[in-house]
């Protein structure tokens, strides 16, 4: 699995490609440490290109999402069906503090219209 | 190349439905090895015909079985079994550890989210059962009755 944090205007963005298991989700979860230090209120992470997750992935997010409280969201990209399926399950999509987007442009779009509104 | 048993010996006469095959392999229980294990499940699960979707859910509730063990083994290199079995219809995947066997009690889920693993194998699968192994490990099965017909959640 590979990670990079980048950033989609002024909010960080986490790029991840491959399979989070136990083994790789370390460095998701310091790359969301990374992104939370810069003080961003909401943080965006692309799993459009993950393949696979799992408990070990899926804690991570679970902490992020309980770290953004009284700050902001997660926004999760591009999520391929099973793991948005995955996401359901352990309760993340109901998470006031997490949000899905279907792509950059719809999380740019709707961070933007946060920052305006 | 993941060393498996070889496929028992298939009957010419018969049918797809009457498919049946009974694989193992066996690795150390390290978070290193999930990949491995979950191109074993994938293997198995594609050779009994499950769609895409219920192939994911098994590398997911098999992965979640094994992660269990290889925390269990706290860092020792304990090996750990994993079998495939299709057999009327039904196709159960057993782990296998040789560990003293776990208690399965709520002390064990900190705060770290822990414990997600076995609610994703209840939901995944279609019947999970955990035992202790004769050898005083722990057992977990995961089963997918193929003739199941789908039920969306609510």
């Amino acid at each position: 699995m590979d990670v990079r944090v980048t950033s989609l205007g002024e909010t960080p963005l986490i790029e991840a490609w491959g399979d989070i298991d136990h083994s790789t989700c370390g460095s998701i979860e310091t790359a969301l440490a990374e992104a939370l230090e810069t003080g961003s209120g909401n943080v965006l992470l692309d799993l459009s290109q993950v393949t696979y997750i799992d408990s070990g992935g899926l804690s991570v997010l679970l902490t992020g999402v309980r770290l953004m409280r009284d700050r902001g969201t997660l926004g999760v990209i591009g999520p391929n069906a099973n793991v948005r399926r995955l996401l359901e399950i352990v309760g993340l999509l109901v998470d006031p503090s997490f949000q899905l987007f279907e792509d950059k442009g719809t999380a740019s779009a709707a961070l933007e219209g946060q920052v305006t509104a | 190349m993941i060393p498996t048993d070889d496929l028992r010996p298939l009957d010419d006469l018969r049918s797809a439905d009457d498919l049946t095959f009974h694989r193992v392999i066996r690795v150390e229980a390290e978070t290193a090895r999930l990949a491995e294990i979950r191109r074993f499940v994938e293997e198995a699960a594609g050779e009994a015909a499950l769609d895409l979707e219920r192939i994911f859910d098994c590398k997911v509730a098999v992965s979640e079985a094994c992660a269990n063990a290889v925390e269990h083994a706290g860092g020792h290199s304990l090996p750990l079994e994993i079998s495939a079995r299709l057999q009327a219809r039904r196709l159960t995947f057993v782990v296998t550890d040789n560990g003293p066997f776990r208690r399965l009690t709520p002390a064990r889920e900190d705060a770290r989210n822990r414990g997600l693993g076995m609610p994703l194998m209840v939901a995944l699968m279609d019947e999970v059962s955990f035992a202790r192994a004769p050898g005083g490990g722990t057992t977990v099965s995961l089963s997918v009755l193929l003739d199941r017909i789908a039920v969306q959640p609510v």
